[in-house]
């Protein structure tokens, strides 16, 4: 046994050295994602987001003296295992400086516990929601962009009191994501004064929902609160419950909020009928803006759940890697919290240059991002910052910011 | 150097899950190896391994239920003792069902019991999972605390491979394989094959519910996803397959060689050009798929083929369909 | 009661009847070929992702597109028996079903390579329902797809009862060493049974693509629902096959119903496991399934 173990572990060094070697000028950051994974299609922008920062980092000068900010992609399935596999590759092999990932909140937790803690690299999320890497014990070496869920069902079901539902009817898809929006939603919601007339998890990916719904639909229920993925369940959800005309308001998180939403169902029947929170900055302002046009001009949808995330996690580790000097494990986690917040001179998406320049004379900055203001608290979360989003009068989601 | 250390320490990971799935791949080997019971509901009794060492040993929390805070060594205990417990009422059941059948009924109660992981939050916090689970030895320094783990995950399969080498040599691992051969005549020399069969499936299973407590130790967290049919069942079947059925060293060999081609195959995709972008983590995909049809085709009997006498194996030769 | 009719029976006749169809193809590789052919799902998927890039081409409906769609679907399914399955023809069960769980991962990444995997629609929009008597609602949508589900279930019949072929293909999964010695070319028999399957998995796929929206995953997600119906149904009996599809569709729509009191009487998070369930009991209540398959 011995012996064949030896050879196989001959074998695979050998073959991880050759993978491995890396040109002199690349500075690598693992790009960890749930690629082939059951959400591979909300992955996909995400992923695209981290390019394009990559890219902007590589046309305007590159990091440091000039070198390459180069991602690295590691599939991690939406399974802890395979995040956790993914991280060990990435960090070991591939030796990142820092990581962006994992997509889904199961996959991040083994990916950092198992991994990039003990290893001392940095993390950097951005789509992880689960309250519960707020929980860990990280050193501070785990980050998110994405705020945790406690904060958007909160906002949620302020809005839905604000606008005057007092019994709503609420569904989740059962995933990792989706159930802890859903559960801050239910608590919030009650203690604002409001009645949740039925709750019903759901399996995502099935054909029909119009069994679940009807069963929903009782009680007068005003409108329908949905936890879902667009793809998965959601736009299903909310065809089955227009085409029967069991609801016609309907209000969801940011796993709902795509371009999709408006094109398979349509703008008319959804207008003033529907809205969906997103964390944000002020989406008329520049930052937003200026990731919108670069991204779109790639062909993809600015408005992917996440995407702008993905951007923001991928050019914040470039800004922290220029700001520590070096491409250096160690510095990353100090100069992530100095770049992402003020004050300073304010850099948005796509300044690179502006902020190498910044950086190099010694100014302190501010990165503000297409997803918010990127402000990092104690536990390396961001505050939740929301915008609603509604149907304009273009057929297009109209976003407001909330106060 | 950096790169040699970083390397060594991948090698070590590749160890430690390959050793893992060596553990459920032996216990694979015990049910379908020895006594031809096609189990495809390997994830459930991984699920259920890994759920009760996880509520077993982590520190109380308001997410799920347990949190009793005991030793690790007790969780593993609890995993196998649990697995066995619900592998002994299904091989009750199940255990008259002929090979395909059983694996499709397995599936199924497989698949049932993730579901109620997934659905039962009250328990195990449902689709979110059991987190800040203890994992042996972490409080040594890196990269200590990564070799001890590998070590206990290879001295357990070494165990389990000398237990299972003896009882396959036993009375009770040679009445095992003529039940396979000939069941009949087995059960005509007077031996209770029923009672044989539904030993070795809860021995079995038994491992795999220590592959699954071994699994979320290792990573400190566990979810529905963790167990999903594609990893924790078929993809311990390939490496069942591959290293050679009824061998035990081909249960570990295939099991150590599939989880590094599953793993380091992203090493060569991640570096394909970045035009294809995303495009190259399906490309690994499609490679290692391809990469089984080779191995299927060229070594049918697996890498390691089962040792017996020449006549027994002639003998069987002509009725290999199950 | 008229909720019961609307929003669990209808959907789970349409549901039964997409299960019915992919379930056929199983059943048949399972009594022909002797076994669980896994890559099923991703055959089902591949038929739709033709589809979709015939409609860009063409502009036309699906359903005027499937035949074509049908016989590309076949035409891999064939290359790939050729490719992956015929040197394999004397190994033992597990081997083939490895071999189709290996062209599961293969068939996939390619649709996922080559189509991307953004979700993607057929028809864009929602369809109102017709209503009759003013309680009955019926989408025109699933009334196109229980007709061409039935009309595709008698052309299978057709098939089986009155063509040299089909009845070849009966004989060959009632008793294989039986057909052997009456003289059937059992390479013709595997061939057709690699058509029928495919084609009737990417009408499946389609009928479901245009009840829902197409995405990479969606012939895997529906394969164990598809496994249960084969053996409710009995292993190798085409039209047990038809029977338990239906059965499965409707008992997973029907659980739901809040038979006792308001709550659903399963809880929709284990709407997936009533199949499973359905099919365990069935195994060992009575193993030859509703309309005696064979027992291995």
């Amino acid at each position: 046994m011995t012996s064949t173990i030896k050879r196989l572990t001959m074998a695979a060094s050998a073959f991880a050295l050759m993978a491995g070697t890396a040109q002199a000028a690349d500075i690598n950051v693992g790009s960890v994602a749930g690629v082939t994974g059951p959400i591979a299609e909300l992955v996909a922008p995400i992923v695209a987001g981290r390019n394009l920062a990559a890219e902007h980092v590589n046309a305007q000068g590159g990091l440091l003296g000039g070198d390459n900010y180069n991602l690295i992609l590691a599939d991690s399935q939406c399974d802890p295992k395979a995040g956790v596999d993914a991280g060990g590759k990435v960090v070991n092999v591939e030796q990142v400086v820092a990581i962006i990932g994992a997509s889904c909140s199961g996959a991040t937790n083994g990916m950092v516990q198992s991994v990039t803690i003990p290893a001392g690299v940095v993390s950097l999320s951005d789509s992880a929601t689960a309250p519960s890497i707020t929980d860990l014990e990280d050193g501070d070496l785990v980050f998110r962009v994405a705020p945790s869920d406690a904060y958007q069902g909160l906002a949620i079901a302020q809005l839905a009191i604000d606008q005057g539902y007092k019994k709503l009817a609420m569904t989740y898809a059962n995933d990792d994501y989706n159930a802890g929006i859903a559960a801050v939603f239910e608590q919030a919601f009650q203690d604002l004064g409001g009645e949740i007339t039925a709750n019903q998890a759901h399996e995502p990916n099935k054909a029909s929902y119009r069994s679940e719904i009807s069963t929903l639909s009782g009680n007068d229920a005003e409108g329908l609160a949905i936890f879902a993925y667009y793809g998965g369940s959601g736009i299903t959800i909310i065809r089955n419950s227009l085409e029967n005309g069991l609801f016609d308001k309907f209000m969801a998180a940011d796993g709902m909020f795509d371009a999709s939403v408006i094109e398979q169902i349509g703008a008319d029947i959804l207008r003033d009928n529907i809205f969906i929170t997103q964390s944000a900055s002020d989406y008329a302002d520049d930052s937003y803006k200026a990731f919108a046009e670069a991204f779109e001009a790639t062909g993809n949808d600015p408005i992917a759940p996440y995407a702008a995330h993905g951007y923001d996690a991928s050019f914040l580790l470039a800004l922290a890697i220029e700001k520590a000097g070096s491409a250096d494990r160690g510095a990353i986690g100090a100069a992530l919290r100095e770049v992402a917040s003020g004050p300073g001179t304010v850099i948005r998406p796509g300044e690179w240059e502006k902020a190498k320049a910044a950086i190099a004379a010694g100014e302190d900055i501010n990165y503000e991002g297409a997803s918010g203001n990127v402000d990092f608290d104690e536990a390396g979360d961001v505050g939740g910052i929301y915008s609603v989003n509604t149907v304009g009068d273009d057929g297009n989601w109209e976003t407001n910011l909330i106060q | 150097m950096d790169q040699l250390y970083g390397i060594s320490l991948y090698v070590i990971s590749l160890l430690t899950f390959g050793g893992i799935y060596a553990v459920m791949a032996l216990g694979l080997n015990v049910q379908w190896g020895f006594t031809g019971m096609f189990n495809a509901g390997i994830a459930g009794f991984f699920a259920v391994g890994a759920y009760t060492s996880a509520i077993l040993t982590t520190a109380a929390s308001e997410r799920h239920i347990g949190g009793l805070d005991l030793p690790i060594i007790l969780g593993f205990i609890a995993a196998m003792i649990t697995a066995g417990i619900i592998a002994y009422g299904v091989a009750k059941i199940c255990i008259r069902l002929r090979s395909d059948y059983l694996a499709i009924a397995t599936l199924g109660i497989a698949e049932i019991l993730r579901l109620m992981f997934k659905n039962e939050t009250w328990a195990t916090n449902g689709p979110r999972g059991v987190s800040l689970i203890p994992k042996p030895f972490e409080t040594l320094p890196e990269p200590w605390n990564h070799i001890a783990f590998m070590a206990l995950v290879l001295l357990i399969v070494f165990g389990l491979y000398v237990l299972l080498e003896r009882a396959r040599k036993a009375p009770w691992g040679r009445v095992m394989a003529a039940s396979r051969e000939n069941e009949a005549a087995t059960r005509a020399a007077g031996k209770d094959v029923d009672r044989l069969r539904i030993e070795a499936f809860v021995l079995g299973s038994m491992f795999m519910g220590l592959g699954g407590a071994l699994t979320a130790h290792y990573l400190k967290f566990i979810d529905p996803n963790a167990a999903d049919p594609l990893t924790a069942t078929f993809l311990i079947w390939v490496m069942l397959i591959v290293g050679g059925s009824a061998n035990n060293k081909g249960a570990i060999v295939g099991a150590i060689l599939i989880w590094t081609i599953w793993s380091a195959t992203e090493l060569l995709t991640s570096r394909l050009p970045d035009e294809l972008a995303i495009r190259t983590a399906y490309v690994r995909v499609f490679l290692i798929g391809l990469l089984l049809q080779i191995v299927l085709q060229r070594f049918p009997n697996g890498i390691l083929p089962e040792q017996r006498e020449k006549a027994l194996r002639a003998e069987r030769e002509p009725q290999s369909q199950p | 009661m008229i909720e019961f009719v609307n929003f669990h029976l209808i959907p789970g006749i349409v549901l039964g009847s997409i299960y019915a169809l992919g379930a056929i193809g199983i059943t048949l590789t399972f009594g022909i070929l002797r076994f669980a052919n896994f890559a099923h799902g991703e055959t089902m998927t591949f038929g739709v992702y033709v589809t979709l890039t015939l409609i860009w081409v063409t502009g036309l409906h699906p359903l005027v597109l499937l035949p074509l769609a049908m016989v590309v679907t076949s035409a891999v399914a064939l290359s790939m028996d050729r490719v992956f399955y015929k040197p394999l023809r004397a190994s033992p069960t597990i081997i083939l079903v490895m071999a189709s769980f290996g062209l599961m991962l293969m068939l996939r990444s390619v649709t996922q390579f080559s189509w991307g995997v953004q979700l993607q629609s057929f028809q864009p929009g929602i369809q109102r329902p017709y209503v009759l008597f003013d309680a009955l609602r019926i989408s025109p949508k699933h009334i196109v797809i229980v007709i061409a589900a039935i009309i595709l279930m008698l052309a299978v019949h057709y098939l089986l009862t009155r063509t040299k072929i089909g009845k070849a293909m009966r004989a060959m999964a009632d008793s294989p060493e039986l057909a052997r010695l009456t003289g059937i070319e059992t390479e013709r028999v595997i061939k057709a049974t690699w058509i029928v399957g495919a084609s009737l998995a990417a009408a499946a796929g389609v009928f479901l693509a245009i009840d829902t929206h197409v995405e990479t995953m969606m012939g895997f997600k529906i394969l164990l629902p598809l496994f249960a119906a084969a053996i409710l149904g009995g292993v190798g009996s085409p039209y047990g096959a038809m029977l338990g599809g239906l059965v499965i569709g409707i008992v997973e729509e029907i659980s739901t119903y809040p038979w006792i009191g308001d709550a659903p009487l399963v809880s929709p998070g284990y709407k997936a496991g009533v199949a499973f369930a359905l099919m365990v009991v069935m195994l060992i209540w009575r193993p030859s399934g509703l309309l005696r398959g064979r027992v291995f």
